[in-house]
């Protein structure tokens, strides 16, 4: 069994506290990373998306199948539960407010690359962040986010591309 | 792929709040923490209810009645699991003795909060028979505080 199997098992026997905290731990900063990039670097954004996904995951974790690693499984409530969110944000605002990265990443190309990442239009930025940085691939992409295999591709030559003239 | 990294560090604070989010929306139990003097008294409860079973019974000396009451205190050490019931032993042999000698009368919990955990009742000739009785008792030996009050009807 492996090890978030186990856990899963473990938190689905109470659904106790610490079960939960050690899910929490294993998993949050994974999900926190995928949260902040599909934000454009939105801190507070990222953490209302995790605290979303928890809830949603706990509700249907009994859904879960060990066919896919828990990780996999849980990004793509993340990334539903986004995609559900700027729907709900577009009836609401045009252009919300995104504070400057102030992220530190390791060093300066980084520190670009991930201010790059974070100007893309939203659509072109999913699937750079799921393709390219967290290895989904376009299959996976387009049943995340509910688009055909071809519109992922795009939107990742699209992405690529406007990071390639916007990159010094 | 970019070599970015796969994982980023939340604020803690995240963990609270998420973790008081699941337990007020019933996805998330909250641990129940029970306070020290809790499991004292319930070690308490078995303690007496070990010594209370099967005493036979001795005419009782003629005097009063007095209540010796067992606190655990902060200094009362609780039994370690490993020694079993050797507490239970040791306090029963001590009943034993009281009640050959006609002064045990019975023993029990008390239920509630507070260090108080239980009492035995017994009967002295005198208040200080009484005292004796008292400081005589082993729960002493484990840090907990005896007092002991004449009852009166």
């Amino acid at each position: 069994m492996t090890d978030d199997l186990a856990l899963v098992e473990r938190f689905l026997r109470g659904r106790g506290e610490a079960a939960f905290r050690a899910l929490y731990r294993a998993h949050t900063p994974a999900l926190f990373a995928l949260a902040w990039r599909l934000t454009g670097g939105d801190r507070g954004e990222a953490e209302d998306l995790v605290q979303e996904t928890w809830v949603r995951a706990l509700t249907a974790l009994r859904n879960f199948r060990a066919q896919s690693a828990l990780r996999s499984w849980l990004c793509g409530v993340l990334v539903n539960v986004r995609r559900g969110r700027i729907r709900s944000e577009w009836r609401i605002v045009d252009a919300p407010d995104i504070e400057p990265l102030t992220e530190p990443a390791g060093h300066d190309d980084a520190i670009d690359l991930e201010r790059a990442i974070a100007a893309l239009p939203d659509g072109a930025r999913d699937v750079y962040v799921l393709h390219d940085v967290h290895g989904y691939t376009h299959r996976e992409i387009a049943d995340l986010m509910g688009i055909v295999e071809g519109t992922s591709k795009s939107q990742l030559n699209r992405a690529r591309s406007l990071l390639r003239s916007s990159l010094p | 792929m970019t070599n970015l990294p796969l994982e980023m560090q939340p604020d803690s604070a995240l963990e609270e709040r998420v973790t008081s989010v699941l337990v007020a929306a019933g996805l998330v139990r909250r641990r129940r923490v029970w306070p020290v003097w809790a499991a004292a008294a319930a070690a308490v409860v078995v303690l007496l209810v070990g010594i209370t079973k099967f005493r036979p019974k001795h005419a009782l000396v003629p005097g009063n009645t007095y209540a010796v009451l067992l606190y655990e205190d902060p200094a009362y050490k609780p039994s370690p699991p490993q020694v079993g019931n050797v507490r239970v032993q040791v306090l029963s042999r001590w009943a034993d003795s009281l009640n050959a000698a006609g002064k045990y009368i019975s023993a029990g919990r008390l239920t509630g909060p507070g260090p108080l955990g239980g009492l035995f009742m017994v009967r002295a000739t005198d208040d200080a028979d009484a005292a004796r009785i008292a400081a005589s008792c082993p729960f002493r030996q484990w840090g907990g505080h005896v007092e002991v009050k004449r009852y009166d009807r």
